[in-house]
């Protein structure tokens, strides 16, 4: 068995009297795609807020290959190779496809680069040109990110996501609003990422979990109820009682 | 920036220098200054909306006391040239170091906020410095610092005479220049794309990597420096100061300047400053009540142009070059 390279120990998270995540413990191994499902309501985002450092939990402990991570903010985290996209697509609209891609791949020059013209950031621009073609956004890439349809958006946010090449690639369902096409799409591209990035995903299309992950963790009422390969979770039978229903 | 919009800033940059020319060239013929007197106070001032255009064009930071730092760079400018030593490099060299510091230092009070709360605290604080100086009698009090000695800037083979109406308006606007295309190169660098981000959706940029107090910070020092270095060219102008430089009416009409212009395009900031210059002269020879004439002028432009003069032209040539 791989060492996991990140490890979550009883990760807990209260809002005021309501305990939203509960004890929360898994492993994920390198590489391919570990899903998070669970029913509205389950603790998802917010163990996703925890795992990425927007939520500092209030027990338990995140280690990422070994280092315990658990007060990092986003940006240290992001610093040592974990990346997020959000539910809501978080993008910056008024800025070009191209625009955003740059300003989240100018991060890989060096800082003394921040006061030269922007031509001289070749390391930025090359990666910009690989995520628009790895993205089929090429053709896109001098319009505004708020022009874009809904399923291009949603690319552009994995995309701006990968521009520091994370090892961990945390996606909150990247294919919430998509049209079968997209959605289709869509999972072949997360497919062909995991092949080289640790994916972490959480998504409400149970076919799409079970057909892209090796590892399946189902969360309901803010605990984690299961975990296993996608055959175990569809025939554990209290992820059947809380998830899929008494008579899958 | 679209291409539409490029092309209309480039457009504006040749008619300031071509109006430039004209208004140089028709004082050397006729001798009448007057209007070149008004052009330099409104370049003067169109380096204040400059700055105000670069903290909320640029970062989408709505400063409402940015007279703060145009004021002090005025009071720092005349103390120097009056008691201490007319020399005009001196000035703007001391200026632009004390300005930063200033500005470094307010940034931490100011920073902590965003949206509205940070438009208050940026009006609270020239506030408070307004009525300081007010109260000061060693300043001036309430009459402020007359006497300003006019001043000679002197190079290898040649002084310039800032008594000259033509020399004063030619190094302004050399002047003012310089802080645009500055200004316009920080926009074309990675930092710039930072602020455009943080104008955009600040809330994504610690999800990229960026801190992001350290690029609204270097904005707000670099925007008070550009402030105080363009106040520090008004008592040269005036031959005074007086707190009234520092209030609140002056920080609002460096905002309805930069709207009138364009937001976020800073040719649009001297070029309305220059519009608003001549509308209140031309305005103000017709009515004592200009204005109410000008306010309601603003409110038409903002209905009906929202994207400033700036905004106006690309719309007119993205037409036109749809056509």
């Amino acid at each position: 068995m791989n060492t996991p390279i990140l490890q979550a120990k009883n990760l807990t998270k209260y809002f005021g009297g309501l305990r939203a995540v509960g004890r929360v413990s898994f492993d994920v191994e390198p590489l391919g795609v570990t899903s998070i499902i669970g029913p509205n309501g389950a603790g998802k985002t917010t163990l996703f807020n925890l795992l990425s450092g927007l939520y500092v939990p209030d027990e338990g402990q995140l280690l990422m290959q070994g280092d315990d991570v658990t007060q990092l903010d986003p940006v240290e985290r992001l610093s040592r190779g974990m990346a997020r996209s959000f539910q809501i697509t978080n993008l910056f609209f008024d800025l070009t496809v191209e625009q955003n891609l740059l300003l989240a791949s100018q991060k890989l020059e060096s800082w003394s680069k921040l006061f030269s013209a922007t031509h001289k950031s070749q390391l930025a621009i090359q990666r910009a040109q690989e995520l628009l073609e790895i993205f089929q956004l090429m053709a896109k890439k001098e319009v505004l990110a708020g022009a874009l349809s809904h399923g291009e958006q949603r690319r552009l946010e994995i995309a701006v996501t990968m521009a520091l090449r994370p090892q961990i690639l945390l996606l909150d369902e990247p294919t919430q609003g998509m049209s079968q096409g997209d959605t289709h799409e869509t999972s072949q591209l997360i497919a062909e990422l995991g092949k080289s990035v640790t994916i972490l995903l959480i998504e409400h299309d149970v076919e799409l979990v079970m057909d892209l992950s090796k590892q399946v963790v189902v969360m309901a009422q803010g605990e984690k109820i299961a975990q296993g390969s996608p055959q175990d979770v569809r025939s554990n039978p209290v992820v059947q009682t809380a998830y899929f229903g008494d008579t899958v | 920036m679209d291409k539409y919009q490029q092309k209309a800033v480039r457009m504006m940059e040749w008619l300031m220098l071509i109006a430039a020319i004209i208004l140089v060239v028709i004082g050397k013929l006729t001798g009448d200054t007057f209007f070149l007197r008004l052009a330099t106070e409104a370049l003067i001032f169109g380096g204040l909306a400059l700055s105000v255009d670069l903290l909320l064009g640029i970062v989408g930071l709505l400063s409402l006391g940015q007279a703060l730092y145009f004021g002090f760079g005025a009071y720092l400018s005349a103390l120097i040239l009056r008691d201490w030593m007319p020399s005009f490099w001196l000035c703007i060299v001391v200026v632009a170091i004390s300005s930063a510091l200033l500005g470094w230092i307010t940034s931490f009070i100011a920073l902590r906020s965003k949206g509205v709360y940070f438009a208050l605290i940026s009006f609270g604080l020239a506030q408070v410095f307004a009525k300081s100086v007010y109260n000061t009698r060693s300043l001036g009090a309430s009459d402020g610092m007359v006497g300003v000695p006019v001043i000679q800037i002197p190079f290898p083979f040649i002084t310039l005479n800032l008594g000259d109406a033509i020399t004063f308006f030619v190094i302004t606007f050399i002047f003012m220049a310089g802080i645009y295309f500055t200004l316009k190169y920080f926009l074309y660098t990675p930092l710039g794309r930072i602020w455009n981000g943080v104008r955009s959706n600040e809330s994504r940029l610690p999800y990229l990597g960026y801190n992001t107090q350290v690029p609204k910070r270097i904005a707000f020092v670099l925007a008070a420096v550009v402030a105080a270095v363009s106040g520090a060219l008004y008592p040269m102008l005036r031959g005074f100061v007086s707190p009234e430089l520092m209030y609140f009416s002056v920080s609002g009409n460096a905002v309805i300047t930069v709207v009138l212009g364009g937001v976020g395009t800073l040719i649009g900031a001297l070029f309305g400053s220059s519009l608003l210059m001549i509308l209140k002269s031309v305005i103000g020879t017709l009515t004592l009540h200009h204005h109410i004439v000008i306010g309601l002028l603003f409110v038409i432009i903002v209905i009906f142009a929202p994207k400033g003069i700036v905004g106006m032209l690309s719309a007119k040539l993205k037409v036109k070059g749809a056509q």
